[in-house]
């Protein structure tokens, strides 16, 4: 099982960047930029002004997965200040077809207890097989069927599926975007322990309720959900031993059992009538914690404050991250199941999450404050004392203070600014929308309406050069190619060749918005490889509407990219097609894609620069 | 000709190119169009252990009293002979840990040196600004826009500077006649393996990264139609973010194509470890055996943030160990002689704290230690000054002190071995002092 350290995907290469594009030389901008507004006046504006259009077109290509050409319509019908604020109250907004398209994903619908029933750790399933010290794959894969349970794997793969779905599909586009957000700034990793099962509960819970709350309310939502608790290790930060008379008591019978000889402990745990299976992997435990003594961990108090509020410059001290982790002592959960990499008995044969797998226990995978691992001592944060003798409080106080901090405004609109204006955003648009943050004590719809109605945002330098991420792209592309899709390994695959699998950003900051860090020769070539593929019957499971593709090139790009000028695009797609189509199909043909010329314009318009910005 | 690479002709213009001295590389670029090989080339393979390992269990002060003390559940026993649970001996105070015993017979050979206690002088403890620091070059400054690998490409680019635009034809006579090598022109000078480009490398000399070799391209690399088609729709767009990517993305494709690397398969015996790292440091050892002109290597690996149950001898770290030494000890093994023109360096961004934490893991530390291997290293020694494991020895009361700026490091690697000048360009702000030199090169 993978364990803390374990990465799929790296710890990932000098994420934070401060070297923002060696790109745009304020030339080139005006030039585009004159570019994109000779383009607009071209493109048919047939229920607003060209400053309309153009307002909308921005707004649409950066609070929704990709433009098609009823949505400039809608926008333009209803103005895009009166599109905003339908957007900003989604719960007025009809989903209701969105279920049955999400009902193809089942597990990222399901809560903690139905996971673990149908998707069990392995070791539930080599329990039932009589717990050998080995079982093949294919072993475990009959089981899993005569079962009818699956491997936990597969969650990711649904909850991926479901993600994508939301995006194309939801007419809560903006609530889709900022959730996006939201979780990537508070992330967390499927792969860490037993954050699997937790993680779509995660989102459910503790971040899309709030994208248009109270930041202070997802704050400690994030912080109080077992997800984060798990992936940040403060599930079993505790006071140390030495400072806590009673747990000095417990370690010391924690010693006495560890110094017997490991005959000694299967006596004994036989006496105590723990079955037969468990008795090996308690002994297994016994040797990873010798001498082990347990305290304190400073990983989540460090993200808290650098990551998830006041900014790395925001104004705390390694003393303040040691502060923190004191007061968030004890906060910690109900263990889930064992054969994770990280949960464990904590005492003998005692195991409270034992039953999630089995039984489904309810309680078990939630949030639990414990006093006795609590610290009471007193504390001090960023100058503000904490009394001693308390408990939860603690915590909570840390975070209601994070949370309204000026430093926490600036650091949480400077990553909204990066990712929905531009990479190096104006200091005055950050110290507006701190104002903003400020004055509503972190109110996220009045920020947001901030954000996106600001003058900066409608700035013509800040238009149409954002690079979409990885996600976006094939969100985008699915979307306004109205393409059906459904379970799909090909679309997963090419998430994974373009390294942004959803839910699956190994370090806490997530994946970035930046455009720069997603602009590699390497990253933009599977971007044209993605373009062709899906073009051309390429992605198992995915089918673009022949409508599209039947149509010529100019309509087709103007599906495509509604309202932008796309006459230099169709000139390129046209030519090559129309001199050298076969030499083009040759390779497409060897790797079994079905491409014809429209097929194939289709794809190099996908693939092309024009069609990676939003 | 091929087209102008846009990128270099946008950033720098004619007038830049003579005052950064940067060569016209398209000019030379020319007479690499009809090679098979740009020839032997000095190479520095970059390894980037992101997430910060903990030195102190990679290579063990098994001497030091307080190792034992602070480290009460995940201590690497002292050396006890071949129970390949404990400290591999190196010179009686230091011992690899034991899932790295692959390296260690080329430590006794002379091929591996250890630099202990070295890292960042920067207080930092944030892993995005550590790593960011040490990929700048520049501790402390967050404003540096390129990587230090980048400047250093930059500053020791072809030697002919003062050519102009308008020279071209002599410029170009300046390398047909072999007065300067065509490797400063080659495409794949510096290479990052993986989908996307560190920092390090990012800059204004155009660099390339590559997820897979053996997929490098369109249609899988099959398709050299497709490609001119894209690249034409690239080299015309005006984000020249994206334009100066893709454009150095199809210049290296053509070259791939020519000096066909893949044909170099890892010699018989050598197993590289599978996944990502492993096939990375193959991949690299394809383009050094290709002769492509590859002169800075980069890859990275992560899995070393262990606050958690990082185990001591075996568990958690041993087997992120375990895939980093064999990967390392196959690349040594899989170039053969070549591997005299090879130094291999470890990096990370900073090191864990002494004493173990509240969870059988450790902390957000201070020093490191870094593993440098090659023909020329001056191995078979640990390195750098030892501060030392008591409380009052360590930085902040906690964490292994620094005692070699790894800039120090870094530039001695780079002037001995590749012959780079103009330090004080690669690393503003700091005076390289070779008398600083802690003699990994000899």
């Amino acid at each position: 099982m993978r364990t803390v350290a374990d990465t799929s995907r790296n710890w990932h290469r000098g994420r934070r960047t401060f070297a923002r594009a060696f790109a745009v030389s304020a030339t080139l901008t005006i030039l585009s930029t004159l570019a994109a507004q000779v383009a607009w006046a071209q493109a048919p504006t047939p229920n607003g002004t060209l400053g309309d259009t153009t307002r909308a077109l921005h707004l649409l290509r950066r609070a929704t997965y990709g433009v098609r050409p009823q949505d400039l319509a809608e926008a333009l019908d209803l103005g895009p200040e009166a599109w905003l604020e339908r957007q900003l109250s989604p719960e007025r907004i009809d989903d209701s077809a969105l279920e049955e398209r999400l009902a193809t994903f089942p597990a990222a619908e399901m809560t903690v207890s139905e996971l673990y029933e149908a998707y069990p750790p392995p070791r539930v399933v080599r329990a039932r097989l009589g717990d050998p010290d080995s079982v093949s794959r294919d072993e475990m894969r009959r089981m899993r069927r005569e079962l009818g349970i699956h491997s936990p794997n597969r969650i990711l793969f649904d909850l991926a599926g479901a993600k994508l779905v939301r995006a194309v599909d939801s007419e809560r586009q903006l609530e889709e975007v900022m959730t996006d957000f939201w979780f990537n700034h508070f992330n967390v990793f499927f792969a860490k322990g037993p954050d699997r099962w937790l993680i779509g509960d995660y989102e459910r819970e503790a971040i899309r309720p709030y994208v248009f709350g109270e930041f202070e309310d997802m704050l400690i939502a994030t912080a109080s959900h077992p997800a984060m608790l798990v992936y940040l290790d403060n599930w079993q930060s505790q006071v140390p031993d030495s400072l806590n008379p009673r747990a000095a008591q417990q370690q010391r019978a924690r010693s006495r059992f560890q110094n017997m000889s490991a005959r000694e402990r299967e006596v004994v745990l036989r006496m105590r009538g723990v079955p037969e299976e468990q008795i090996a992997r308690i002994e297994e435990a016994m040797k990873r914690q010798t001498g082990r003594e347990r305290g304190l961990n400073e990983n989540y108090a460090r993200e808290l404050l650098e990551l998830h509020t006041l900014g790395v410059d925001g104004g705390y001290t390694q003393e303040d991250v040691i502060e923190v982790a004191r007061a968030f002592t004890g906060w910690t959960m109900q263990l889930p199941s064992r054969g994770d990499g990280t949960a464990r008995r904590e005492r003998g044969g005692r195991n409270r999450g034992e039953g999630m797998g089995s039984d489904g226990s309810a309680s078990a995978g939630e949030f639990l404050f414990r006093a006795e691992w609590h610290d009471p001592g007193e504390k001090t944060v960023l100058g503000r004392s904490l009394p001693a003798g308390r408990g939860i409080e603690d915590g909570l106080d840390v975070l209601r203070m994070l949370a309204v901090h000026p430093s926490t405004a600036r650091h949480i609109v400077t990553n909204l600014a990066e990712a929905f204006v531009a990479d190096d955003p104006p200091p005055a648009l950050v110290d507006e929308l701190a104002a903003v943050f400020l004055e509503t004590r972190g109110d996220l719809r009045e920020v947001t309406r901030a954000l996106f109605t600001s003058e900066v945002f409608n700035d013509p330098a800040n238009i149409g050069g954002k690079l979409k991420t990885p996600f976006e792209l094939v969100a985008s592309a699915l979307r306004v190619t109205g393409a059906e899709f459904g379970p799909s390994r090909g679309l997963a695959e090419q998430l994974r060749a373009l390294d942004q699998i959803p839910y699956m950003s190994s370090p806490p900051t997530g994946y970035p918005a930046e455009s720069e860090e997603w602009a590699s020769g390497a990253a933009l070539l599977q971007r044209m490889n993605l373009g062709l593929a899906m073009a051309t019957g390429g992605i198992q499971n995915v089918r673009i509407p022949g409508s599209l593709s039947q149509q010529p090139v100019d309509r087709m790009l103007s599906d495509l990219l509604p309202g932008s000028g796309t006459t230099a695009l169709r000139d390129v797609i046209e030519t090559e097609i129309r001199s050298n189509f076969a030499g083009l199909a040759g390779a497409l043909g060897e790797l079994r894609y079905g491409a014809g010329p429209n097929e194939l314009a289709l794809g190099l318009a996908l693939g092309s620069p024009e069609f990676q910005h939003r | 000709m091929r087209p102008i690479n846009r990128r270099i002709f946008l950033k720098q213009g004619a007038v830049g190119l003579v005052a950064i001295g940067m060569p016209p590389a398209f000019l030379t670029r020319t007479l690499l169009a009809e090679t098979r090989s740009v020839g032997r080339q000095k190479t520095v393979v970059f390894i980037f252990q992101r997430g910060a390992v903990d030195g102190l269990n990679m290579v063990v002060p098994f001497e030091e009293k307080a190792y034992y003390r602070v480290r009460r559940s995940i201590a690497v026993p002292q050396p006890s002979r071949g129970d390949g649970r404990s400290a591999i001996d190196l010179d009686g105070f230091f011992g690899l840990h034991p899932s790295l015993r692959s390296l260690h017979d080329l430590y006794r050979k002379g091929e591996l040196a250890i630099l202990h206690a070295s890292g960042s002088p920067h207080p930092t403890r944030s892993h995005f600004d550590a790593q960011d620091f040490m990929e700048s070059g520049t501790p402390g400054v967050k404003s540096t826009r390129d990587g230090w690998m980048n400047r250093l490409m930059t500053e020791n680019a072809c030697s002919c500077a003062g050519r102009t635009l308008a020279d071209g034809a002599a410029h170009s006579a300046d390398h047909a006649s072999g007065q300067v090598g065509l490797a400063e022109s080659s495409p794949l000078r510096g290479v990052a393996m993986g989908a996307e480009m560190p920092r390090a490398l990012r800059g204004s000399y155009p660099t390339v990264a590559i997820a897979d070799l053996e997929r490098f391209g369109i249609a899988g690399g099959r398709s050299p139609e497709l490609e001119s088609v894209f690249e034409r729709m690239y080299r015309s767009e005006e984000d020249d973010l994206i334009a100066g990517a893709a454009g150095d993305s199809f210049e290296a494709i053509e070259l791939i194509r020519r000096t066909d690397p893949l044909q170099y398969r890892p010699r018989a015996g050598v197993d590289y470890p599978r996944g990502d790292f492993g096939r990375s440091l193959q991949q690299i050892a394809q383009l050094i055996k290709a002769d492509v002109g590859l002169e800075v290597a980069f890859t990275d690996i992560g899995g070393w943030d262990t606050h958690l149950a990082q185990g001591g001898a075996q568990g958690q770290l041993a087997n992120r160990l375990t895939e980093l030494g064999i990967g390392i000890r196959a690349f040594h093994d899989d170039l053969g002689d070549r591997i005299e023109d090879v130094v291999v360096i470890t990096m990370s961004e900073f090191g864990r704290t002494a004493a173990e934490n509240g969870s059988g893991g450790t902390d957000h530390g201070h020093g490191n230690c870094m593993l440098i291997l090659g023909g020329a290293t001056a191995g078979g020694r640990v390195l750098g000054s030892w501060p030392g494991l008591e409380r009052e020895q360590l930085y902040e009361g906690r964490d292994l002190a620094i005692t070699t700026d790894f800039r120090d490091a870094f530039a001695e690697v780079v002037s001995g071995h590749l012959g780079a000048e103009k330090l004080e360009r690669v690393f503003p702000g700091y005076r390289v002092d070779p008398s600083s030199f802690v003699g990994v090169l000899g």
